[in-house]
């Protein structure tokens, strides 16, 4: 067994040990344990991108038990690219949250509520746990457990920030339940007809079929299941209190993290399980329809928000809209199909990966500025730049990220998603890509504007108290994500290769 | 075919299914919800599947009714300004969607299954040939500790993270109390409302009959119809009907609640690390110690999911005080 293979169970399997292992800690400890385990999955990570950029396929059988008796994991590019940036948002927050304890949440002691939840440590590890057992996972019944470990912890994640964050915490648990068992009666259907649950036996079974229409059915039922945990539009209605209520350590784990688990499933399911199916078309084009409307109206609603919090959430909301864009690009066209499905593929995982990086950081900052200033209205955070120079700074290049400007990831998937959509002659994509573009420049000026803005701060003003030691560590978490925005953009062109190891085509 | 015994088992799920939706009370809710679940548990009978009749009766009937029962003994009335009411200028609409859709959705999945060719599992065959090096004799026990180990760690650790939720929202946050290295939850201290004297004799009597089930099902796994899931239900049932008798079993929660919670997943874990540390794949148990590794690991698992589910019992306190 190589290190890379060992590493492919540990990456699930260490968090969760380090989950159980907080549990029965007092609070301190628990913060040390956190930091340990989050840089132990780093070093954990090293071996599989090392292995998939050499162009390997890492494969672990577990219990050497082959498919389809046993559970395969598989180390693909896709798996890669989201192992890495897991890892480092992960770290940087929970660098933060050990740092600033109190951004995790407040609890009730036998007297009062408390600022920094114990609670937080093994929740966090167990939705790390979770979100690697996604990106690695070869089974689509595995692929249901992870992402139920995922949507659980990440519910219960929520209802730490507090009473007022419970209730956004139970519509979330709703929503994650519906979704997930829309997506087991799609596995269930699959597996009636292949007898497989691996995701490349599946495919193989499926592409001997004749008759297309249970896969359609069971990929429709998966897709609608999927699109209510990542938020595609009409579906979108929890995640904006979920993600503002939650506590600031939690906001950047859920926007930047969680919803890409589920994106990841979508694309193993689209891409890997289910080959091209006569009359997926039309299920394809309303995903780019709704996505088009998702880029659209999530904008404008970010716009007419008042505070910090629900303005970034919108924009999550947004953004989602543009990785289904490219839906109708991924079906095979007249010309030089598998190029264009390529080309619109990277896109997708590109603007997916800058958005988890810059979400993160600018969801981490709002954060901040709440815990500090002890409300996110904009109104009141006028001129709290003045005391936060490096916050802004950050927060401007996690903006850059958002917005899609050179040099970025953001920027080079837009721009891929542009020239599939060109090859493709759909033009509609482009204008909505230059219309999103547009309406989140102007979202973003109307959230940072505010704060560099020239304002009397009375002396008692909860924003004028000295910024302490821990603080400005904090604020350099957020540098970390910002900075890590704009350099990963110029691993634009290696994400490509890098995604072509174990690719479906 | 289709004997009229499974024609009549059909229609009263349905019927029951209707019940436990349809009414305003919360008991009468609750009780529809118990008849459903036992008639589900026969469904599964006569379908062949003992283990899924099982853990149906044992966490899906009995688990979930006793939360159920609970909150309707604590408030009967369901919240009236939820989203249930009938909208004012158009009341029919909403029903009538509703009942249009499902049929709609209902229709379609039905045609689509009547249409498609089926397919047995594959992995029958090699579950029948791999059984003997698994260290289990019943093929279900094999699927859930050896073949698909993987699964049931991960849904054991989404056990023990909901558990770890509950700790979160109860008072001091699933820490110690102050200076002790007791659990400092509210729920250990909270009184239970008083029970008739029949009950609590009950419960007393019926406590060792339901540990004795408890652990036959857990070491009947390894050959028969039975495992962690099934035994730890039956055993956190006994848990809670002690407590909800006021039996004090505030010792046992305050110290070892959060160690056998966690163990299970620990132990799980680190027999799976064997594995690697042998230089085989991660999960994977030599049929020589196979037995050993399966066994130890199924015990305190058994112990984690008592536990765990007697934890979703404790959730149901108020943690800023009964209202």
């Amino acid at each position: 067994m190589t290190l890379a293979q060992f590493s492919l169970g540990a990456l699930a399997l260490v968090p969760l040990l380090g989950a159980a292992l907080t549990m029965v800690l007092p609070h301190p400890a628990r913060r040390a344990l956190g930091v340990v385990t989050s840089l132990l999955i780093a070093g954990l990570t090293v071996p599989v991108m090392i292995s998939v950029i050499s162009g390997e396929l890492p494969e672990l059988v577990l219990g050497g038990f082959e498919a389809p008796l046993g559970i395969h994991l598989r180390g693909d590019g896709l798996a890669a690219v989201f192992l890495g940036v897991t890892s480092l948002v992960g770290v940087t927050i929970t660098g933060y949250a050990a740092v600033l304890p109190k951004s995790t949440g407040t609890y009730l002691s036998s007297t009062a509520w408390v600022p920094g939840h114990p609670g937080f440590w093994p929740l966090w590890l167990g939705c790390w746990s979770g979100l690697n057992a996604v990106y690695l996972s070869g089974d689509l019944f595995n692929l249901y457990v992870s992402l139920e470990l995922v949507g659980l912890t990440a519910v219960a994640l929520v209802a730490l920030g507090g009473r007022s964050s419970w209730e956004p915490a139970l519509r979330y648990l709703f929503i994650a339940v519906l979704g997930s068992l829309m997506f087991l009666a799609g596995v269930g259907l699959l597996v009636s007809v292949t007898g497989t649950l691996d995701l490349q036996q599946t495919r193989g079974e499926l592409e001997g079929l004749e008759d297309p229409t249970l896969p359609l059915l069971a990929l429709t039922l998966m897709t609608v299941g999927l699109a209510m945990k990542v938020a595609l539009l009409p579906m979108h209605r929890w995640l904006v209190p979920a993600h503002s209520a939650a506590p600031s350590a939690v906001s950047p784990i859920l926007s930047g993290l969680v919803i890409k688990a589920a994106m990841v499933v979508m694309l193993r399911c689209w891409l890997w399980a289910v080959p091209v199916l006569q009359g997926s078309e039309w299920l394809a084009w309303m995903l780019g329809a709704l996505g088009a409307a998702g880029v659209l109206i999530g904008s404008v609603l970010a716009l007419r928000q008042d505070r910090l919090k629900p303005l970034v959430a919108y924009s999550t909301v947004a953004q989602i809209g543009y990785w289904f864009l490219a839906f109708p690009l991924l079906l095979p066209g007249e010309n030089d199909a598998a190029q264009l499905a390529s080309g619109a593929y990277g896109g997708v995982v590109a603007m997916a990966v800058g958005h988890a990086i810059a979400k993160a950081g600018l969801f981490t900052a709002a954060g901040f500025l709440k815990d500090r200033c002890g409300t996110d209205e904009m109104s009141a955070l006028r001129g709290a730049g003045a005391h936060h120079p490096v916050l802004i700074l950050a927060m401007g290049m996690c903006a850059v990220g958002l917005l899609g400007l050179p040099i970025s990831l953001g920027f080079s998937g837009k721009w891929q998603l542009a020239t599939a959509a060109v090859a493709a002659e759909h033009w509609w994509v482009i204008l909505v890509v230059a219309a999103g573009t547009l309406l989140s420049a102007a979202y973003m000026l109307r959230g940072i504007a505010p704060l560099l803005l020239q304002a009397e701060i009375a002396e008692d003003a909860p924003a004028a108290s000295p910024v302490s030691v821990r603080e400005r560590v904090g604020e350099i978490a957020v540098l970390v994500l910002g900075v890590a925005t704009i350099c990963t953009g110029l691993l634009g062109a290696g994400l490509s290769d890098l995604l072509e190891v174990g690719s479906w085509w | 075919m289709i004997s009229l015994l499974d024609l009549g088992l059909g229609l009263a799920v349905l019927a029951v299914t209707g019940l436990s939706l349809i009414p305003r009370s919360r008991l009468v809710i609750s009780m529809g919800f118990l008849v459903l679940g036992v008639l589900v548990a026969i469904v599964w009978l006569r379908l062949n599947s003992l283990d899924v009749a099982l853990a149906e009766a044992a966490i899906g009937t009995g688990l979930l009714s006793g939360l159920m029962v609970w909150l309707a003994v604590r408030s009967p009335v369901p919240p009236g300004a939820g989203g249930m009411e009938s909208s004012p200028r158009l009341p029919w609409l909403r029903p009538v969607l509703g009942l249009i859709s499902g049929t709609a959705l209902t229709v379609v999945a039905a045609a689509v299954w009547m249409r498609a060719e089926h397919q047995l599992p594959a992995w029958r065959e090699p579950a029948e040939t791999q059984l003997p090096a698994s260290g289990v004799e019943h093929q279900i026990t094999g699927v859930l500790l050896a073949f698909r180990a993987y699964d049931t760690l991960l849904e054991s650790g989404i056990l023990m993270l909901t558990a770890a939720a509950v700790l979160a929202l109860s008072r001091n946050g699933g820490l110690s109390g102050e200076g002790t290295r007791q659990l400092g939850i509210h729920q250990i201290d909270s009184p239970m409302p008083p029970v008739p004297s029949a009950l609590a004799w009950a419960a007393r009597m019926l406590a060792p009959a339901l540990v004795l089930l408890g652990l036959w099902l857990l070491f009947a796994g390894s050959t028969d119809s039975g495992g962690a899931f099934q035994s730890g239900a039956v055993l956190a049932a006994a848990l809670i009907m002690l407590r909800s008798a006021q039996v004090d079993i505030s010792v046992f929660t305050a110290h070892w609640l959060r160690p056998l919670l966690v163990g299970g997943v620990v132990v799980f874990v680190l027999a799976g690390l064997l594995g690697p540390v042998l230089g085989l794949p991660w999960l994977s148990w030599e049929p020589e110690w196979a037995f050993a590794a399966v066994l130890s690991v199924e015990v305190l698992l058994t112990a984690g999911i008592t536990t765990g589910l007697y934890t979703l019992f404790l959730t149901l306190e108020n943690p800023e005080g009964v209202r």
